[in-house]
């Protein structure tokens, strides 16, 4: 049978070699036309388009702007999906800056969008898809950057979302319902030396749209008759910063946020502020605790002041737990293509402190998100920039292809393994409804 | 019936027979400072000269205050002239006590002589003849609102209920029937002028504790909450308040740490603040008081410490009598003349004159007698003729006028007074500002 793997996985990986300049192009196209989640038309379209021109059926405005195309092998099997991310950051001093939509990828999922498209045309090869015990499901997903909460509550009043991220509205909309397991390539600028990494978590976060309501008055002729809202978020934020010596390493607190509204015109109290704050730990769990602590100072910042402060909690994501199994294939294959020397498999704790809903999904099935070396500069920065299209799309694209044919051969034999020895945290629903409890609505007042 | 021009010039002539001992009694106490409800030695020497000068005279009034009356045996209004006892707390002021500290940085001393001086000028047969009513002279201790822990304590033992001198003598029965008060402080505004007029800035004092949780600095401080943190943003959020202040109310407050942790290496657990909360006026200073109990409550809930605000009573506005500084002007003038008596501009600071003038027509005019900065290390009275001497001539004068010609004055200026509280009102609404409030989630 091995014998027969390394025929197929030289018929793919030959394909995407021979497409490899298509790929590349796809994902400088995407970067051409940045937009922020749930407002990814373009990219959407995009994708689409080359989707149903490798004859997949494709499904789109999932989840307001995702995409899902079904690759269906010769026999029943396993589902596995492969995952990329349709949107851009708001990074305005960004080189890259789309002029129309003020996005970028200052993140690299436009590079996610090359490899899915390398992945989906390697397997998509009659001679390679006969052998697949299995489907294959590519999924674009809207909205992984958790940003403009502000606009993406005004979509969750009106019903277009309830989930603030794509890959958790899409869970909701049961999208990974006949899902088995889900791997992604995400870029990096910070793998060291090594080509590829795999391995590690991502923090559990929430969101806070903190908004100090205070009593707007002449700031030069009647400061006595005002309620300072922007004193009460300032003294929250020194708050914040006086407990940070509370938190512990291990837990890989981040507390952080913007003041998105500090007022609205200098000749009057600020009356209306908001602070869009973020609290972030290595477990959902763990955060209940931290974010208490936090919310203590929002309150003492209007109870200083005399000022009202409404807090609305946001769901955010869950801490990314990657299967194993499903680590060991991918580093295997990984090795195969780049070299044993430059694949790092990291511990299963390690973290940057940073967030994805790759957590969410990896709470109800197995996934894998590695990363791969082809940026410089400071993630989400404005100096980030793809430098090598090869191993940004071509690389991840043969090592996803090639770890699915090793997954899906023999009968889906290391596929049913790996779900075999796997437990979900949550079933679906679960999750739903996990995600539901995270949102509230408070008004603290006359403290 | 001599002519009151007589009577004045039998006055003078007296306090300039005195006058050196004056002075030098007044330089014996800037030599011998003595903190609030310290002032033992301060309290038997003026309590002797009253003694000498044949006077009945009562001690131990708020522990060291000391009262003798001159009675003109005449039933009349009641005047009170005033001194005060204590001194300040300066170490490194060129007078300060060596083993204590304490300082005459405020010219205390000198209100002592021109007390004495007063008493010593109209102390003869003569003049209480053409005179009406009674002249009682208080020396009042404690003036200065300092040393609140030991004060505490003389509170905590029943041997005082207020921190400021004249309001124990308002407590202990003191000013039930004075009419008018008054009482010349020194000052350093132009060399050789008096002020008159004017007005103080009332105040309440706070002491707050924040109780945390101990924990090692270094090891575990996620197991400690931070006390100085909560205080810290305590003071922070006080900071906020300020915008908030009219300027018509001329607030101040302005904290102190008294005690920021207890090792560097443990989470500090127990710290303690100190505050004014001053005010030109009571709303105002009650208006204040609440910003400042909530942004400290602010700050326990940040951290989640406990924080108690123990709130004491301090002295109220001073509103001089208009009427009276009338009087008073035209003697200071016939004394310095016409361009040296100033108006005085509202005063910052607080005085238990303030308490004094709440409930009876008062004035506190100042000697600006002085070098250096008020409270400072170099304070000093410079002018002993003004701070003294001039300051009894100008008081003793007024005293006449006010009880001459059966008191008539005394008595238009008393029944036009419209005293803001009754001496009850006074006490009750005292002690109605004495609060303790706990405070943690």
């Amino acid at each position: 049978m091995s014998d027969l793997l390394d025929i197929v996985r030289s018929l793919a990986l030959n394909r995407i070699d021979k497409h490899g300049d298509q790929f590349i192009n796809d994902a400088k196209a995407v970067y051409a036309t940045a937009e922020t989640g749930f407002n990814e038309t373009r990219t959407a379209k995009y994708v689409a388009d080359r989707l149903s021109s490798l004859g997949l059926p494709v499904e789109t405005n999932l989840a307001m702007t995702g995409v899902k195309a079904i690759l269906k092998g010769s026999k029943p099997g396993p589902n596995i999906a492969v995952i990329a991310e349709l949107d851009g950051l708001l990074v305005p001093t960004h080189p890259g800056v789309n002029a129309d939509t003020g996005a970028v990828h200052a993140c690299g999922h436009h590079a996610q969008i090359g490899m899915l498209l390398g992945v989906a045309t390697a397997l998509s090869d009659d001679e390679v898809r006969k052998h697949l015990s299995g489907s294959v499901t590519f999924v674009l997903t809207p909205a992984e950057e958790f940003i403009e909460i502000e606009k993406r509550l005004t979509l969750k009043e009106a019903g277009q979302i309830e989930f603030l991220s794509g890959k958790q509205e899409m869970i909701r909309l049961g999208i990974f319902d006949d899902v088995d397991m889900a791997m992604m390539t995400h870029t990096t600028s910070g793998n060291g030396d090594s080509a590829i990494a795999i391995g590690g978590t991502s923090n559990a976060h929430v969101s806070h749209q903190v908004k100090y309501i205070g009593k707007s008055a002449h700031a030069g002729g009647a400061p006595d008759q005002g309620i300072n809202a922007l004193q009460a978020a300032t003294l929250a934020t020194n708050a914040i910063n006086s407990i940070r010596e509370t938190f512990r390493e291990r837990d890989v607190v981040r507390v952080h946020g913007m003041l998105s509204r500090g007022g609205t015109s200098v000749n009057a109290v600020p009356s209306d502020v908001l602070y869009e704050g973020r609290v972030r730990a290595k477990s959902v769990e763990i955060l209940e605790d931290i974010k208490e602590r936090v919310i203590r100072c929002y309150r003492a910042g209007a109870m200083a002041m005399g000022a009202k402060v409404e807090l609305i909690e946001v769901a955010g994501y869950h801490a990314l737990q990657q299967d194993p199994g499903l680590i060991d294939v991918f580093v295997r294959n990984a090795r195969k293509i780049v070299g044993r020397s430059e694949v790092t498999v990291n511990k299963p704790d390690q973290t940057q402190g940073g967030s994805t809903d790759m957590g969410d999904l990896s709470t109800i099935m197995p996934v894998i998100h590695p990363y791969t070396n082809a940026a410089v500069g400071v993630g989400h920065g404005d100096d980030y920039l793809v430098e090598d299209y090869e191993r940004a799309v071509n690389i991840p694209a043969k090592i996803m292809t090639a770890t699915l044919l090793e997954l899906f051969t023999n009968d889906s034999l290391g596929a049913k393994k790996i779900l075999k020895n796997h437990t979900p945290k949550y079933s679906i629903d679960e999750y739903v409804e996990v995600q539901r409890s995270r949102f509230s609505s408070t008004l603290y007042e006359d403290e | 019936m001599t002519p009151k021009s007589d009577t004045k010039s039998a006055f003078l002539n007296n306090v300039n027979e005195r006058s050196d001992e004056l002075e030098r009694i007044s330089q014996d106490i800037l030599s011998h400072p003595e903190s609030g409800y310290k002032e033992q030695r301060t309290s038997e020497l003026v309590a002797n000269w009253f003694r000498t000068a044949g006077f009945e005279v009562q001690t131990g009034i708020g522990l060291t205050g000391v009262a003798a009356t001159l009675d003109t045996g005449k039933p009349g209004p009641h005047i009170a002239v005033m001194g005060e006892l204590d001194s300040l707390v300066v170490p490194g002021h060129s007078f300060a006590d060596e083993n204590t500290g304490a300082a005459h940085a405020c010219g205390h001393h000198a209100q002592i002589g021109s007390m004495l001086g007063v008493a010593a000028g109209l102390s003869q047969a003569q003049i209480k003849a053409e005179l009406t009513g009674r002249i009682s002279f208080f020396a009042t201790p404690a003036e200065e609102y300092i040393e609140l822990g030991f004060r505490e304590s003389l509170r905590a033992e029943g041997q005082i209920e207020f921190f400021g001198g004249k309001q124990e003598f308002i407590k202990l029965g003191f000013f039930n029937d004075v009419d008018i008060a008054m009482l010349t402080h020194t000052g350093g505004e132009t060399a050789g002028t008096i002020g008159v007029g004017g007005s103080n800035n009332g105040m309440i004092g706070k002491t707050v504790t924040y109780i945390g949780r101990a924990a090692h600095a270094g090891g575990s401080p996620h197991l400690g909450i931070n006390a100085l943190n909560a205080a810290h943003l305590g003071l922070a959020g006080i900071h906020a308040q300020r915008e908030t202040f009219r300027d018509s109310d001329t607030v101040r407050v302005h904290p102190v740490i008294t005690k920021g942790g207890d090792a560097v290496n443990s989470v500090p657990a127990n710290v303690q603040l100190e505050t004014y909360v001053r005010a030109s006026n009571v709303p105002a200073i009650l208006n204040a008081s609440e910003k400042v109990d909530r942004a400290l409550k602010a700050g326990a809930l940040a951290t989640g410490a406990t924080v108690e605000i123990s709130t004491s009573p301090g002295y109220l506005p001073a509103k001089y009598d208009k009427q009276l500084t009338e009087v008073y002007r035209n003697n200071a003038a016939s004394l310095i003349g016409d361009d040296n008596v100033i108006e005085l501009p509202h005063s910052t600071g607080c005085t238990d004159m303030g308490d004094v003038s709440q409930i009876v027509a008062t004035i506190q005019p100042t000697a600006n007698a002085t070098s250096g900065t008020g409270h400072g290390i170099d304070y000093l009275v410079e002018n002993y003729d003004l701070a003294v001497i001039k300051s009894a001539k100008a008081m003793g004068l007024t005293v006449i006028d006010l009880l001459s010609d059966n008191a008539l004055l005394a008595k238009k200026i008393s029944g036009s007074f419209k005293a803001p509280m009754s001496i009850s009102e006074y006490l009750s609404r005292m002690r109605g500002f004495r609060s303790v409030t706990m405070f943690s989630e």
